[in-house]
């Protein structure tokens, strides 16, 4: 259990939340859209006023030309005639200065001469060669025309109105921008709160769920395509859970049997020991009858406790390569004796080959193999190792003959307390932990154990081949 | 032969030391770890037999604090941790032995036993004998009477154990492991058989019995009322 303290400190940095990362991309991205679009706006806006204000002054200033070098007007005349070329021209200001820089002519309201400091004359006015000012708190804009014989004739015009039009511009986008910009958060916010809204109903759902009704399942076909896969991994999780349930409470109900006879046949025995005085031979040997009991009691107690902890990963592989042959040669010498007084043969046959294994553990497997199949084997049968080996798999058989397994049995012989035979339920030799063992050690080593018992051509009648079939990864 | 038992759990220290006493040896017992630290670094024992689990110093400190004292008293570790990590910490510490709780008490006397052999480096003698039962062990005879056994080789090494520790009761896991270097608790009845065979080569054309079963606990080889064992 965390404290609220571990918490705080052990999640300090929870990531934001979904929404609001939504929120802050879709803001980013309107927001760098909209300032591209407007500043093109404003600059192609512009280059088209420019482009408007050079071909007007340069009419301008042709016409000025024009009317200059017009030989039927004489000096006088002259300012008369330029202020009708400029009637069309609002706020449009001319000024002529002659070859010695003398002003020569000019049109009332604005003095142009600091253009004069600003740019040089061109024979074609573009809008590149525009150059604005600002004089007595008005914005000109302008460029000067080089005329013939050394004249120059600067032209402007007043910018006040383009300004104008542009500040308003400006404003009118910027707000356009901000309008939309919110309005889109608005509809990013609201869709992914309807995004997530099947999330919250899917939780609302597990919710549902608890240890009393593991049966529930949730259906993927009523979320959206995107928690179709959420859903499915997370009903196998809940079929896990509820197979793990469903196998603790066996494990638990067969403990309590398995444990139950044996103790009561403890107490029991020593209660009517008890009830009158004895010999001294008959209290020892009512000590070494539960002394027994108390043995078997005890190992199948060490033995659970193993295999709980091999269940729970508590058990650290000790890998190293293990020459099979030797190992079964070992093996052999052991069961060697009780293989005898049945008298049955003892056989390997397989390459000489090495796999990665738990040396201790795989014995471990082998031997209870071996001591399962010596222990139902027919006599003057012969019980086999063979050993095969494929390209990703080393195949590991214990063979014996014997009495045959029926199917339904076969799979579940690797359950803890399972007997195929429930007439030997108990004092047959062990505690029905031995193949739950071996597969245990099987799986912990990644590898996959089967068994088969199939009758055969060749054996005596009603003799079948069982075998237990080890799949060791190479 | 000195023994110190550290065990703070009541009922497994008085039979622990009852049992030592009965099986002849001098145990103190010592109920927390505070005296038993203060004992073990201030008397000599013959040999400590430590809890890992106490409530106020722990064996494993215990170990340490003697072995850093360079007392090489030998110390066998009871605990009910049972990983290859336990066991390692508990042996690296300076330990000689690792005992997993709950144990059977023949098999701590077994182990105890082979601890203090080992600090009396008694030489391995080559001839072994009990009554008219002779192993020529370079040789790889056993006579009985004069006569010449026929064993295998497993049982030839299963009739040399029972010999080398002759008097000792010989819990089945210890003989699985020393003759066939099988270092699990297998449930078949393998070393049954295998010392009835014995047994019916050694014992059956003899009066004297020379190797009993203890029931319950295991096996070992006797000299009937030979007390000098």
């Amino acid at each position: 259990m965390t404290t609220p303290a571990e918490q705080q400190t052990s999640t300090p940095t929870r990531p934001l939340s979904m929404a609001t990362r939504v929120l802050l991309f879709v803001a980013l991205a309107v927001l760098l859209c909209a300032a591209l679009l407007a500043t093109m706006l404003q600059n192609s806006i512009e280059a088209h006023f420019s482009e408007q204000d050079a071909g007007e002054l340069q009419a301008v200033a042709h016409s000025v030309l024009h009317t200059l070098q017009d030989p039927t007007l004489g000096p006088q005349q002259h300012h008369a005639s330029l202020h009708q070329v400029l009637t069309g021209h609002h706020q449009t200001y001319y000024l002529v200065l002659d070859v010695n820089e003398k002003p020569a002519l000019s049109a009332d309201g604005a003095d142009l001469t600091p253009l004069f400091n600003l740019t040089r004359a061109v024979e074609q006015i573009t809008p590149a060669d525009l150059v604005s000012w600002q004089q007595a708190e008005h914005t000109y804009r302008g460029a000067i025309l080089q005329g013939p014989n050394g004249i120059r004739i600067a032209v402007a015009m007043e910018m006040e109105f383009h300004l104008h039009y542009l500040h308003l511009l400006r404003w009118t986008l910027w707000l356009t921008i901000a309008g939309a910009v919110a309005l889109i958060l608005l509809a990013a916010w609201f869709g992914v709160r309807q995004g997530l809204l099947p999330l919250r109903r899917l939780s609302s759902d597990i919710r549902q769920i608890s240890a009393e009704n593991l049966h529930l399942r949730l259906e993927p076909s009523q979320v959206p395509v995107e928690l179709a896969e959420l859903v499915q991994s997370f009903n196998q999780m809940i079929e896990n859970l509820q197979q793990g349930f469903a196998r603790l409470s066996e494990f638990s109900a067969d403990i309590a049997h398995e444990l139950r006879t044996p103790l009561s046949n403890l107490i029991t025995q020593t209660q009517v020991s008890l009830s009158k005085e004895r010999t001294l031979d008959e209290y020892r040997e009512l000590l070494y009858s539960n002394l027994e009991e108390q043995e078997r009691l005890a190992r199948m107690v060490s033995d659970m406790l193993w295999l709980a902890k091999t269940e729970h990963g508590l058990h650290k592989l000790q890998l190293e390569p293990v020459a099979l042959a030797s190992l079964c040669q070992q093996l052999f010498e052991f069961f060697e004796v009780i293989a005898d007084e049945k008298n049955v043969q003892l056989h390997y046959e397989g390459p000489a080959l090495t796999i990665n294994a738990d040396k201790l553990m795989l014995q471990r497997a082998l031997s209870n193999l071996l001591s399962n199949a010596i222990r139902h084997a027919a006599a003057s049968s012969t019980v086999q190792i063979k050993v095969l080996p494929s390209i990703a798999h080393v195949e590991i058989r214990v063979i014996n003959q014997g009495l045959i397994i029926a199917a339904e049995h076969l799979p579940r012989l690797f359950e803890r307390f399972y007997r195929a035979d429930p007439s030997r339920q108990r004092h047959s030799e062990g505690a029905g932990l031995g193949l739950a063992m071996v597969k245990s050690i099987v799986e912990l080593h990644g590898a996959q154990i089967s068994a088969c018992s199939v009758l055969k051509n060749g054996l005596e009648p009603n003799q079948a081949q069982t075998e237990f079939v080890l799949h060791w990864p190479q | 032969m000195r023994l110190l038992i550290v065990e703070d759990e009541l009922k497994t220290g008085d039979y622990l030391k009852q049992g030592f006493i009965e099986a002849g040896f001098n145990p103190t017992l010592c109920r927390n770890g505070l005296d038993g630290h203060h004992l073990a670094m201030t008397e000599d024992f013959d040999l400590i037999i430590l809890d890992v689990m106490l409530p106020d110093v722990d064996g494993l400190r215990i170990v340490k604090a003697l072995r850093q004292a360079a007392r090489h008293t030998p110390v066998l570790l009871l605990s009910a941790l049972d990983t290859v990590d336990d066991r390692v910490r508990g042996l690296e510490l300076g330990a000689d032995d690792y005992l997993v709780k709950p144990f059977a008490f023949n098999e701590l006397l077994a182990r105890a036993r082979t601890l203090l052999r080992r600090g009396q480096l008694a030489p391995q003698s080559d001839r072994l004998q009990a009554a008219d039962l002779v192993l020529e062990v370079a040789k790889r005879r056993a006579s009985r009477a004069g006569k010449k056994l026929n064993l295998t080789p497993k049982e030839f090494a299963l009739l040399e154990l029972l010999l080398r520790r002759a008097g000792e009761v010989l819990p089945r896991t210890l003989i699985a492991s020393q003759v066939w270097d099988m270092n699990f608790d297998s449930d078949t009845n393998v070393i049954d058989v295998a010392v009835r065979r014995l047994r019916s080569k050694v014992d059956d054309d003899h009066a004297l019995k020379l190797i009993h079963t203890v029931r319950g606990m295991g096996y070992k080889l006797e000299v009937p009322d030979d007390d000098a064992c």
